[in-house]
């Protein structure tokens, strides 16, 4: 299904650094960034707000001159050519359609700038327009559609002078959730029937990890990890991203045993995991960070259950496809809430009744334990 | 790591560059220039070079000698204060009734309460004498049916009543933008909490609108300080620094002598823009609009119909010279009967033998300033608000300079500046067009600034990254996006060059005489008719070109003042 595994690498970024120098203090938005861009792929930055993606996007675009480090495009140093110049596509988060040009003029805009000929101009913009689905719109001002309207023209727009690049910064973030979910599918869509290599910059992991190749998550200006989507839900190489992506539960044990992994917890309880990753053992006797999915985890109401942890049920929250439940442990004193989802509502269980949590462990992981001291002093 | 010089020479673009470049040069050759060249010659006595050596007091020991310069000082003053005193007591209480009360009309309101701004007062100022003078009209019939005479117009009153009738729609149109724009919710949690009408309206509906009366309040006070025809007019012996000047320039020519009484006029102005901004420093509040429902209406039949009257006297009473004006350019000799008793067009006929000149040189004037302001106005509002200059204060002030000052110390300026030295343009055309110029720039400079910083910049990314020059892009772009901006200054330039008095009287020659020159000198002549027909003349070219781009523009009147 991943396509472009091992692609051409067109845009290449090396020790990219961007500092935005105030009155008196400074931001270092950007610190030693380099990535590797493959072609026809969609990758993706994602990350908090402030943590750089969209000051990387404009530094491909040519909107923010890097403070130091190149970008490499096909073998050009992008950093000495203007904006203009760059034959890039790009879709804003506000769309940025001309708002005094029709929709047809706003598609045409790069194709008069490259002066092509008014039957070429005239094909080119039907034909995209079409595949955007919008032929009935040409005539009409970008104030008298619709949001999810304007997005796609706006893709369009970017899209019709067959651009190297195409750049998407945030172009969902202004519409409503399930405008979203079928715009993101669109783009998708569009994009592999383009063929174009993509760069999406996105703060919403869901949207991410369905839409992407590849995914960088960034954290204060740095790349904490590239990978598939799959890599990076199912295998974080660090807990602020596991904690990032999707529901995690971080629970402090240590391990040891020969065989299959024993778990000792706080509370003195002890699981027995499958798992035979060297990940676990490297914590032998040691005590580290047990990251677990709510997925892979079960309720039971058999307090007696083996492998297991006990616990109270404190909230009960209806999702439609899962159940969440949130487990309340003993850890030694302190309790935790954990969050457990479920396929359908568990049998005889309900709010403030004693339950047994079984943690399935082939996928666990253990992380250091000052990774989340680190967390959860931010 | 780095490209080539060449593809560094290549990624940069030099179009933005020029262009910035350019308006610099002319900011400071018909800004900084002139202006700087006023202040040094203030403290050189006629006669003497202008070195350093040179420099003393002199000039401005008048204000310590002379009675005739200490009393146009406290006069200026006094005149100053009154008007931003009767503005308010007019403005405010027009602004609340229009806004907040269910007076029907409100857009008749709106647009006649905007024509003093435009129309040029001085025009209007004699008819204070025809109707309230000693032999006026009003004042006859007042003595003949209640026996009461009334004081003397001449002088002072005179003066405080025509200038605040052209200044009270600054406060009424401020004030009246902030009490609709004020979050309705705002007054409701007040009188959810159980506060009275009155309450509500001394504790909060006026505090959040103090602001925009203090910016009303500073505009009125720098125009009325600054007025050179009505005190001219109406003035008689009461002098103030505007028309002193005049008096330097045109009895003397001592330009020094004028610069320095020009500057201590320009010390007045400046010592109430430090006094207003102190005052809304300390008092500003911000309000997050977070609705746009509209302004909550009292429902008062009586503050309606109270409100009602109120404001139809105040436009009347403030339309009544410009009135008079058209009416008296119809009759034949009114100035000398009681009242006007034969009508005729003689005095237009009189008007098109010896007065098309000045029409023409105020049509070719207005519109050659206009057009220069616009270009360089429009290109340094862009470089304000999209070049992320450090200096942009700077760019921003010597922009604005020329509309903070009154309009007789500009043409001081100008005339100094450009009657010696490299550049010496007196007695020529361009002088007044550069005067006009630099008097008008800073309204296409707000209005284009108020609508550049409308446009989301990442529109003008979107050109740019689709393959558009900098300069494609402003021309496809940027520019068609702040037309109606450029449009609304423009014609506001215009309309009012086209009755420009206070810089022309100090710059015009007797082969470019303007409207306004040509109305003052019939008026100084007595020869009320022809200077009346040529007013309403002036009336109806000013209000045309107004109303033909509220049309264009589907404006309200009132909005296109809203920068101002």
């Amino acid at each position: 299904m991943r396509e472009n595994q091992n692609g051409r690498i067109t845009l290449s970024i090396r020790n990219l650094s961007k500092i935005f120098r105030g009155r008196q203090d400074q931001v270092q938005a950007l610190d030693d960034l380099s990535l590797d861009i493959r072609e026809g792929e969609l990758f993706t930055f994602l990350g908090p707000s402030g943590c750089g993606k969209t000051t990387t996007l404009r530094c491909i675009a040519g909107f923010e001159k890097p403070t130091s480090g190149a970008i490499d495009f096909l073998g050009r140093d992008f950093t000495s050519i203007p904006p203009f110049r760059r034959n890039i596509g790009m879709v804003f988060q506000s769309y940025a359609l001309f708002p005094h040009l029709s929709i047809f003029e706003n598609v045409a805009y790069g194709l008069r700038i490259r002066k092509l000929s008014r039957r070429e101009i005239e094909e080119r913009v039907n034909r995209i327009i079409a595949l955007v689905g919008l032929e009935a719109t040409q005539k009409r001002k970008p104030s008298e559609l619709s949001g999810g309207q304007q997005q796609r023209i706006a893709l369009a727009r970017a899209l019709v002078y067959d651009p190297q690049l195409l750049l998407l910064d945030e172009p969902l973030s202004n519409l409503d959730a399930k405008l979203r979910v079928f715009m993101r599918e669109e783009i998708r869509r569009i994009q592999q029937q383009a063929k174009v290599t993509t760069i999406y910059v996105t703060h919403d992991q869901e949207e991410a990890l369905s839409i992407s190749d590849r995914i960088a998550v960034m954290h204060a200006g740095k790349v904490s990890q590239v990978g598939s989507p799959d890599e990076i839900y199912e295998n974080p190489v660090s807990i602020r991203v596991a904690d990032f992506i999707g529901q995690a539960n971080f629970l402090a044990c240590s391990a040891r045993g020969d065989g299959d992994p024993v778990l000792t917890f706080r509370s003195n309880e002890e699981i027995t995991v499958k798992n035979s990753s060297g990940n676990i053992r490297s914590f032998r006797d040691r005590e580290g960070i047990l990251f677990v999915r709510p997925e892979q985890m079960e309720i039971t109401a058999d307090p007696d259950h083996p492998n297991s942890l006990r616990g109270e049920v404190k909230v009960i929250l209806y999702l439609g496809s899962v159940v969440r439940y949130y487990v309340e442990i003993f850890q030694n004193d302190s309790p935790q809430e954990i969050l457990v989802d479920q396929d359908r509502r568990v049998r005889g269980v309900g709010v403030g009744d004693p339950v047994a949590v079984i943690v399935h462990g082939q996928e666990a992981k253990l992380f250091p334990t000052e990774q989340k001291q680190q967390l959860d002093q931010e | 790591m780095a490209g080539t010089i060449k593809d560094k020479l290549k990624a940069f673009e030099l179009t933005p560059f020029l262009v910035l470049g350019l308006a610099l040069i002319i900011l400071v050759v018909f800004i900084a220039y002139p202006l700087s060249k006023v202040v040094f010659n203030s403290f050189i006595e006629l006669g003497d070079a202008p070195t350093l050596g040179n420099l003393t007091l002199a000039n401005f020991s008048q204000f310590s000698t002379s009675n005739l310069y200490r009393s146009a000082f406290f006069n200026t003053m006094t005149v100053g204060l009154f008007c931003v005193l009767f503005s308010c007591l007019l403005g405010i209480p027009m602004a609340y009734f229009v806004a907040k009360t269910e007076t029907p009309l409100k857009t008749f309101f709106l647009t006649l309460g905007t024509l003093p701004l435009i129309l040029p007062p001085f025009v209007g100022a004699y008819s204070w004498i025809l109707l309230f003078g000693r032999q006026g009209v009003i004042n006859y019939f007042l003595e003949a049916a209640v026996g009461i005479k009334l004081p003397d117009i001449y002088g002072a009153p005179g003066v405080i009543i025509a200038i605040t009738m052209s200044t009270y729609p600054f406060i009424f149109l401020l004030t009246y933008g902030a009490l609709i724009s004020a979050d309705p919710f705002i007054e409701e949690s007040a009188e959810i909490m159980g506060a009275s009408r009155w309450r509500v309206i001394r504790t909060v509906t006026l505090p959040l609108v103090i602001p925009a009366i203090m910016a009303g309040a500073l505009i009125v006070f720098m125009r009325s300080v600054g007025n050179f025809g009505v005190p001219a007019i109406l003035g008689g012996n009461f002098y103030v620094l505007p028309t002193l000047i005049y008096f330097q320039v045109t009895g003397f020519f001592n330009l020094n002598a004028a610069g320095a009484i020009a500057m201590v006029n320009v010390v007045l102005v400046a010592f109430a823009i430090l006094l207003s901004q102190w005052i809304t420093a300390r008092r500003s509040y911000v309000t997050i609009t977070s609705t746009t429902q509209a302004a909550r209406i009292s429902s008062s039949k009586l503050l309606k119909w109270v409100g009602t009257i109120f404001c139809l006297g105040v436009i009347f009473f403030s339309l009544l010279p410009h009135i008079t004006v058209i009416l008296t350019s119809f009759t034949e000799g009114w100035a000398g009967t009681r009242y006007p008793n034969k009508f005729s067009l003689q005095n237009y006929r009189r008007i098109f033998e010896i007065a098309l000149t000045p029409i023409r040189n105020s049509l070719f004037l207005a519109t050659t300033a206009t057009l220069i302001a616009a270009v360089i106005g429009t290109l340094l509002s862009y470089i304000n608000v999209r070049r992320n200059l450090r200096a942009r204060w700077i760019l921003d002030l010597t922009v604005m300079l020329p509309f903070i000052l009154p309009g007789i110390v500009v043409g001081v300026a100008i005339l100094i500046g450009f009657s010696s030295g490299l550049l010496i343009l007196s007695g020529t055309w361009m002088i007044l067009v550069v005067g006009f110029f630099i008097r008008r720039m800073p309204y296409i400079f707000r209005s284009t600034t108020a609508s550049l910083s409308q446009i989301d910049v990442a529109v003008e990314e979107a050109s740019s990254i689709t393959g558009a020059s900098w300069l494609t892009t402003f021309r496809k772009i940027t520019l068609p996006l702040m037309a109606p901006g450029i449009l609304a200054g423009a014609v506001i330039s215009f309309a009012t060059l086209m009755g420009e008095l206070s810089t022309t009287v100090i710059l015009y020659s007797a082969r470019w005489k303007t409207i306004s020159v040509a109305i003052v000198e019939y008026l100084f002549s007595a020869t009320i008719g022809p200077a009346y027909a040529l007013g309403t003349i002036l009336i109806v070219l000013v209000l045309s070109s107004i109303t033909l781009a509220n049309r264009i523009l589907g404006r309200r009147m009132s909005q296109m003042f809203k920068m101002v």
